[in-house]
């Protein structure tokens, strides 16, 4: 078929080696070894992480069909240990085999001598380029590194058989930057990584990239959690969703993609493909209510591209999502819970606006907002044409300005106009539901008598009155 | 009897009224400062908010009626219904915006102690915030919500009334410190009544005449006046040229109080719209609900009136429009109209037609101070 069935081949198997250290719950090293000797690439790939069972490699059967014979023999060499085995258990399995045909070879184990350790190797022998496996695999990890699971380390060994000899090795491990350790949740885990993620520009960097982002400030992240309740239908499932906006002053790196997003997506401790689920969730969630327009949502494969309709220049949204069985990630089957991702998406969001005052206003308190220098502005002339001196400073005392007698228009005039957005913006963070009514202008007259129906257009529809014509 | 009118002889629909005070600048002046401070206060809260202006409602709903006992003076008054403007709606933001901007410039005005008509006032808000104010209609309509929150009258606020009206016929008008004006000897054009209700206080009138007969339309009162028809029937002849303004109506109350024998007359369009105008001097108006009631008079319908229709040629009659059958079906929801009134409105409504005063000419330029003179010797009106 394609080459990059191949690829994905070797992806898959990275991949178990990785839930097999995750599960582990030791410090486990993982290592990809790639000796390419043209036109053939010895792949290697062995772990420390819990034992693997035959069925795992068995059930990769039905998926390589599409693999042609040219590129791969189908032969897997794999040798396996549990840390209560006393031996290795070493095999052969020809996955191109029929059913009936007996594909399992086992060679000889070898004895442990009550040595403790589990792990896993797996050894195929492919016939493609170096480099595009090498960028699968890399990117791949820069992927994984965004989960930050604590107990795997990783590396990536080449040893390039032509007459230079070149062993070059890529070491990825997580935590690097920041304090993490085993007992962070994994969504914090989640947040430090796609931090990581967005300042080394996606992991392509070794360290965050200085002139993008100079400033911790620049990058603003949350993260929502959504649960779902168990039940046999759908068992605990988790959705977590780590939210990050960045904004820098002048995009020196590649920064292209100014209206696009790309919501990466994992599920069970692996990077996963989109769901329709998640399509549909991201285009239900209501995001004018968070000051942006959603143009699109499209499944771009290994990720969902979001198209805005206008970001501000400088903005740059950044998403992942992650979606786990609480207590047996990967374990069960489970069709991934549309409104479970919108509710934690939404809470991210929240939690963004939440904690950083006048960002994702919705368009509504944007347009509000636009109006408070003028409303600020008649204030501010009532106060300042008044003679009453005790009045002008009671309006200072309430404005928190000092009572001397020299305040001039502009300033009263901005802090009026502070306050009122101010206002604003923390009405916006309310939930709609919780939005009380504003006390009125002049208490003393308790109205007896408040109109429901109050329809500020209907007030000035008086035509059909004939009698509320005024002069 | 006089002081009648004037002592609380009312009863229960007296605690519904809401009104506008009449103050002077540096009390109107105090509520503004008031409604900034309060604004403020609130703003400045630990749990701060941007607070809702209370509006009373300016529609039917929130209108009642005082039928006058011991008087014979019915009007339109507006009670406590309130609704709430706020900020933070999308579709009243700046209408809320609108209002402080008024009283902005309400409050310099009478800082610098200026009386400004509303044409002025359209003018200097459109040169310093065109963005919120496009007509006339905007910032009239905006002057009511600042009554109606401040609840203070407009003259109150420093704005004066149109300057609309005329008056002609036999009465003497002084200004005070002023030579007297014999309106019979204005010519057609008549007296023209000023936009400053303070003035209009001041006026001393004197007069000799027995009836006040309120003019609809400018044509007419000129034909009139010159005619010198208030000389053969000893009258006043008062006309707002058309809908009447707060002046013209705060002028004829003063006279309806300083000559209260004298019978007040209407001679108006045979229209829905024509009835609305003598309903207005008659009972007031929700538009202006929380000043207008004070300025009610006792008025009666002369003409033209359904039994007049004999009089002019049947080719004067027109279709009612559209516009005159809205205004019939608000008249008659209102619970104002009395039933002689309903009758007329009625045969307007059956027959689909209406007609002007100026039909009365078919018999003779002079036919229309004959018809008055008839009219009111007989004392045909209702």
């Amino acid at each position: 078929m394609d080459i990059s069935s191949v690829q994905k081949l070797c992806i898959d198997l990275i991949s178990s080696a990785v839930q097999r250290c995750r599960l582990s719950e030791d410090l486990c090293r993982l290592s990809v070894v790639l000796k390419s000797s043209p036109p053939i690439i010895r792949v290697s790939i062995s772990d420390t992480g819990t034992g693997s069972c035959l069925e795992e490699f068995q059930d990769l059967k039905c998926n390589r069909e599409g693999i042609g014979t040219e590129k791969w023999d189908g032969l897997l060499s794999i040798k396996t240990t549990s840390i209560s085995d006393n031996k290795i258990y070493h095999y052969h399995l020809n996955l191109r085999g029929s059913v009936s045909a007996r594909r399992l070879t086992r060679l000889p184990s070898i004895l442990k001598n009550d040595a403790k350790f589990s792990g896993t190797e797996v050894c195929l022998s492919i016939s493609e380029t170096i480099d595009a496996l090498l960028n699968d695999i890399k990117h791949y990890f820069q992927k994984m590194l965004i989960l930050k699971i604590p107990s795997v380390a990783a590396e990536l060994v080449i040893e390039r058989g032509d007459a230079s000899g070149l062993r070059c090795q890529n070491v990825f491990l997580p935590n690097e930057c920041s304090p993490l350790n085993f007992s962070s949740s994994n969504v914090e885990r989640l947040k430090s990584g796609l931090e990581e993620y967005v300042l080394k520009h996606r992991n392509s960097l070794n360290n965050k990239c200085d002139s993008c982002f100079c400033s911790r400030e620049k990058l603003k992240i949350s993260s929502g959690v959504a649960r779902s309740m168990e039940s046999h239908r759908s068992p605990g499932l988790i959705v977590e969703a780590v939210i990050a906006i960045s904004e820098h002053s002048e995009s020196l790196c590649f920064r292209s993609s100014g209206n696009k997003t790309e919501v990466l997506h994992f599920k069970d401790f692996s990077p996963s493909s989109v769901s329709i689920a998640s399509l549909n969730a991201l285009t239900s969630i209501d995001w004018r209510s968070y000051g942006l327009m959603l143009v699109s949502a499209v499944d771009q494969v290994d990720h969902a591209l979001i198209e805005w309709e206008s970001l501000p220049p400088y903005l740059h949204i950044d998403m992942v999502i992650h979606c786990y069985h609480k207590q047996f990630p990967g374990k069960c089957k489970y069709q991934p819970d549309r409104h479970l991702i919108k509710k934690g998406v939404k809470l991210a969001l929240d939690d963004l606006k939440e904690k950083h005052t006048g960002l994702l206003l919705s368009a509504h308190a944007v347009k509000i907002c636009s109006y408070a220098p003028d409303l600020a502005s008649s204030i501010a002339g009532i106060i300042l044409s008044s003679n009453d001196v005790k009045f002008r400073s009671k309006c200072s005392l309430l404005l928190e300005l000092s009572q001397s007698q020299e305040i001039g228009k502009q300033t009263v005039e901005d802090r009026i106009k502070e306050k009122i957005i101010s206002v604003i913006e923390t009405n916006d963070r309310k939930p709609e539901k919780i939005k009380e009514a504003a006390p009125f202008l002049f208490e003393d007259d308790r109205p007896q008598d408040l109109d429901p129906a109050d329809l500020y257009l209907e007030e000035h529809e008086g035509g059909d009155d004939v009698f509320s014509f005024p002069d | 009897m006089d002081d009648l009118s004037k002592s609380s002889m009312k009863f229960f629909s007296d605690q519904q009224l809401c009104f506008a005070d009449i103050l002077l600048p540096h009390e109107v002046q105090a509520r503004i400062q008031v409604a900034v401070l309060n604004f403020l206060k609130i703003l400045s809260f630990p749990d701060p908010a941007i607070s809702d202006l209370p509006l009373i409602n300016r529609k039917s709903s929130n209108s009642r009626v005082s039928e006058g006992i011991l008087t014979d003076v019915s009007w339109i008054f507006l009670s406590h219904s309130f609704c709430s403007r706020s900020l933070m709606k999308a579709n009243a933001t700046k209408a809320f915006i609108r209002v402080w901007k008024v009283m902005e410039m309400c409050f310099e005005f009478l800082t610098q102690e200026k009386r400004v008509t509303q044409r002025e006032l359209f003018y200097k808000l459109l040169c310093d915030s065109p963005h919120y104010f496009s007509s006339q209609l905007q910032v009239n309509r905006t002057i009511q919500d600042v009554v109606a929150l401040l609840r203070c009258s407009r003259y109150s606020l420093g704005i004066m009334a149109s300057s609309k009206g005329l008056v002609a016929g036999r009465i003497l008008l002084q200004e005070p410190n002023q030579e007297a004006v014999d309106c019979s000897a204005c010519g057609s054009s008549g007296y023209a009544i000023s936009g400053d209700l303070n003035l209009l206080e001041s006026l001393i009138m004197k007069t000799d005449a027995r009836y006040i007969v309120v003019v609809e339309k400018h044509a007419i009162f000129q034909r009139l006046a010159e005619d010198h028809v208030f000389n053969q029937i000893p009258s006043i002849l008062l006309t707002a040229k058309g809908y009447p303004d707060i002046a013209t109506r705060f002028l004829l109350h003063r006279m309806s109080r300083a000559f209260p024998d004298l019978p007040i007359l209407a001679l108006v369009d045979w229209n829905p719209a024509g009835l609305a105008i003598l309903s207005t001097y008659k009972f007031g108006s929700i538009g202006m609900g929380l000043e207008a009631y004070r300025y009610a008079c006792n008025v009666k319908w002369l003409g033209l009136r359904g039994d007049d229709l004999q009089l002019i040629p049947q080719q004067s009659l027109a279709p009612l429009k559209p516009r005159d059958l809205q205004i019939a079906r608000s008249l008659i929801s209102s619970t104002t109209l009395q039933d002689n009134y309903r009758q007329e409105l009625a045969v307007m409504m059956q027959s689909g037609q209406r007609a002007e005063i100026e039909a009365l000419y078919f018999n003779g330029y002079d036919y229309l101070g004959k018809y008055l003179a008839k009219k009111i010797v007989q004392a045909n009106y209702i």
